[in-house]
């Protein structure tokens, strides 16, 4: 199976990172559901460009945090998550990708001010967005 | 799993020979066992006199090399090497009038682990006619055929001097699948040199860069790609006068004015540069991985200037 993990050679994070993130987000967002097989250690590591070392690694920190499970001979599975892990996770992401954001205003030299205005705005306009929707479907 | 971490499937110890023309060493290296290390280096920078080396086919003259925690001796009758698949650079020219079927016969008898079937797979993977004499096929497909013969007792080491030179891109997508599945056990060791950066990137763990009969270093590929960068910057003076500040970046390797008031870095201690390049008043413009041969370059301009220095 081929998973879809995207590596950014443009992106400072180490590749293990990048994919550890990558294959946890599969997990976490349902992509990838329990008792799924993962491929090989090799058969990853062929297919991404990257070391058997560095699979190695991700396979051995999330199976450490219970997200997937090897057996002996049989191979690397995903293993069962807790609905509370799958919330925590939606949060984490969201962080994430608002720190992405706020790197980029910083990268054009906005101010800490001028950041939180923009994101006041768009939740402003998101929020009327939605109340709007909900309107919509009680008409 | 991949391999015991103490596990050394090779091991250097300041190991000299005087092969044909080409001195080599003093070299020191620890190949890792389960894992795949490519041998990268120019042209005559003694990567094919190392395999030969490893098998005992050049005189160790000082140090000493362990293969399978066996000791490389002169006599060269020792088991360990029927663990070992082993395919030369260049094609023995004593094969010339053997068919394939032949030379497997007698490499059958060599290796108490043949294995027929596994032989039998790998030439139809390859697409190869096993009756045809050797001398008579083309480079490409006799690059295949010895192929098939070093990897059909599954030996617990292969050694692949280029293995890749001469196939076309078909048959060298079928051998990267038929090395993958090699490795696929996790307790084989695959130390294999190549030109073509592309095989390295796909099929390699860890890299040993060569130079002029001298091991440049031994570095895990990923940790090697992650830590080398190429850095566009801003400087304060925003000219050649920032090069000298520059000079003092932690993991410098190298630098030169790009032109624009722009400076261009390379260093290898990436995420560690951060706050010098920040209290020194540098504005990183952009931060890149490096290529493979840029890498090398470093290293060996690196070498160079050690080498004059002492």
């Amino acid at each position: 199976m081929r998973l879809p993990i995207r590596i950014d050679e443009q992106r400072p994070e180490p590749l293990y990172h990048q994919i550890e993130v990558q294959l946890r987000g599969l997990i976490l967002g349902g992509e990838l559901q329990e008792g799924t097989a993962l491929p090989s250690i090799r058969e990853l590591a062929v297919s991404l460009k990257c070391s058997a070392i560095t699979i190695r690694r991700v396979y051995q920190d999330l199976e450490h945090e219970g997200l997937i499970r090897t057996r002996q001979g049989a191979g690397t599975f995903v293993a069962r998550v807790e609905t509370a892990e799958l919330d925590r996770h939606r949060v984490t992401r969201v962080m994430e990708e608002l720190e992405k954001a706020v790197e980029a205003g910083l990268a054009l030299h906005c101010t800490i001010e001028e950041i939180e205005d923009a994101f006041r705005q768009i939740m402003r306009t998101k929020s009327s967005e939605q109340r709007g929707d909900s309107e919509d479907d009680r008409e | 799993m991949t391999g015991n971490k103490d596990q050394r499937a090779i091991r250097l110890e300041g190991v000299r020979t005087q092969g044909a023309g080409h001195p080599l060493g003093p070299l020191d290296a620890e190949i890792p066992s389960g894992l795949v290390t490519a041998v990268v280096g120019p042209n005559g920078s003694g990567k094919s006199t190392l395999f030969r080396t490893l098998l005992g086919l050049e005189p160790i003259r000082e140090g000493a090399a362990f293969v399978l925690e066996s000791p490389v001796l002169p006599d060269s009758s020792e088991t360990y090497k029927a663990r070992i698949g082993f395919l030369a650079e260049n094609p023995h020219p004593g094969d010339d009038r053997l068919t394939t079927r032949e030379k497997a016969s007698f490499a059958s008898l060599w290796y108490p682990d043949w294995n027929e079937i596994r032989y039998r797979e790998l030439l139809s993977r390859f697409g190869i006619d096993d009756t045809v004499t050797l001398s008579k096929l083309s480079k490409g497909m006799r690059r295949k055929a010895e192929l098939a013969v070093a990897m059909a007792h599954e030996p617990e080491l292969l050694l692949l001097d280029e293995p890749s030179s001469g196939l076309d891109p078909f048959a060298w997508k079928i051998m990267l699948e038929e090395l993958q599945r090699y490795m696929e056990p996790g307790d084989r060791t695959l130390l294999l040199s190549s030109h073509v950066t592309e095989e390295v990137k796909r099929m390699a763990d860890c890299i040993l860069f060569m130079n002029g009969g001298r091991i440049l270093g031994l570095f895990e590929k990923d940790r090697l790609f992650d830590e080398w960068r190429s850095l566009l910057i801003r400087g304060p003076a925003g000219g050649e006068k920032d090069l000298e500040l520059l000079a003092k970046l932690p993991g410098w390797r190298q630098a030169s004015y790009a032109g624009s008031g722009l400076c261009r870095v390379e260093t290898d201690a990436m995420g560690k540069e951060d706050g010098y390049l920040q209290s020194c008043g540098f504005h990183v413009l952009e931060s890149r991985r490096m290529e493979l041969e840029d890498i090398l370059n470093c290293l060996i301009v690196k070498e160079d200037n050690n080498s004059e220095s002492a």
